[in-house]
């Protein structure tokens, strides 16, 4: 079972993607969604605060979301916050790369909500495993 | 007079082939002083960016289409329903203000105690229903990221265009002031690095999804990433 009160934190240099993915979240009944507007951002409340989930866009300006990830991922105390991308870049480096640096799930942009649902539900199937 | 104008037309004629004939001189020495000074390279540089920009440029054109039309599609199945609640709401409220005014025998009123609970009872499938359009209506706004990243893109290319271009009438003006007013208005406009190097894993929404090494849909993702076992 998800935790549906977990706090999220939803990564996106656009304004109207991170409104569309709160908007799912808060359809899942995810109630406790933050947002940020890039990885540097996101790292300082990441650091500042208790997230157990963050979902990531990839290409922003400032810090990217693989940057990000990576950061996440060599920090002793977030390292292992699971991390979905998604993103709109689709190449298969990308999702190699995204996946050795630590992506929890990978999701390419166009997307679905459907899709949204089956990931995060992957994600935290296996993490409780 | 139509002797006159055929002398007109005549003078008009010869002028016109000598006319015609040194702008091909002049052409030509052009065409041979570019090719002499590179300029051409840089003009084809110019010119092999535009069939990119024209399907960057197709691409924004077919997916706020889309987005219109998704939105638009919602809106019109949204709205029966919407109207639906409104019409029977408001039948129901009538047939109870009838009964305030001349309340009638308990078997009647029975009956439309019975229409308003089935009433009340649809009302939450139906505002699901409107509730599913509504989050629909806001996925399709998806195209606003894509596109945004598009159209930045081609704002680089546009970019190194004029730069192109400028560098072009840089080298084939002559020296003097408005040479220099090229060169101020070159350096000033690149010389702050504005156009940024495109890194290997940024490249933005994929137009085409047949290219190389380029994933068309989640099903790929998730196949990839199944091979790779993660």
């Amino acid at each position: 079972m998800i935790d549906k009160n977990m706090n999220v934190l939803v990564v996106d240099d656009f304004p109207t993607m991170r409104r569309i993915v709160h908007s799912l979240l808060k359809e899942l009944g995810f109630a406790n969604v933050d947002e940020a507007e890039d990885g540097q951002d996101a790292l300082g409340k990441l650091q500042a605060g208790s997230f157990q989930f963050v979902i990531s866009d990839w290409n922003m300006p400032n810090l990217d979301g693989l940057e990000m990830l990576k950061q996440v991922r060599a920090d002793s105390r977030l390292g292992a916050t699971p991390v979905l991308m998604i993103t709109a870049e689709a190449k298969k480096d990308n999702i190699i790369a995204a996946a050795k640096a630590g992506a929890n799930g990978y999701i390419v942009k166009p997307f679905t909500a459907a899709t949204l649902e089956e990931k995060i539900g992957k994600i935290f199937e296996k993490l409780g495993k | 007079m139509q002797g006159n104008a055929q002398q007109v037309a005549q003078v008009a004629g010869g002028e016109g082939d000598e006319l015609v004939r040194r702008i091909g001189q002049l052409t030509r020495t052009l065409r041979q002083s570019m090719r002499e000074v590179g300029l051409n390279k840089e003009i084809e540089k110019a010119a092999a960016a535009i069939p990119d920009a024209r399907d960057r440029l197709n691409y924004v054109a077919r997916m706020t289409e889309q987005a219109a039309e998704r939105s638009l599609n919602a809106i019109d199945r949204a709205q029966p329903l919407q109207e639906q609640l409104g019409r029977e709401a408001q039948a129901l409220d009538a047939k109870w203000q009838a009964w305030f005014e001349h309340p009638m025998e308990l078997d009647d009123a029975r009956d439309l105690v019975m229409v308003t609970r089935g009433y009340l009872q649809n009302v939450p499938a139906l505002t699901q229903k409107i509730n599913a359009e509504l989050l629909e209506i806001t996925l399709a706004q998806d195209f606003q990221d894509l596109t945004g990243q598009v159209i930045k893109k081609m704002m680089d290319v546009i970019h190194q265009v004029e730069k192109q271009l400028l560098q072009v009438l840089l080298d084939s003006v002559p020296e003097g002031r408005e040479r220099d007013e090229v060169q101020q208005r070159l350096e000033g406009r690149f010389s702050l690095g504005m156009v940024e190097e495109s890194r290997a894993l940024t490249n933005g929404p994929q137009i085409n999804g047949d290219a190389d090494g380029v994933v068309s849909s989640q099903d790929q993702v998730d196949a990839l990433l199944d091979e790779l076992g993660f």
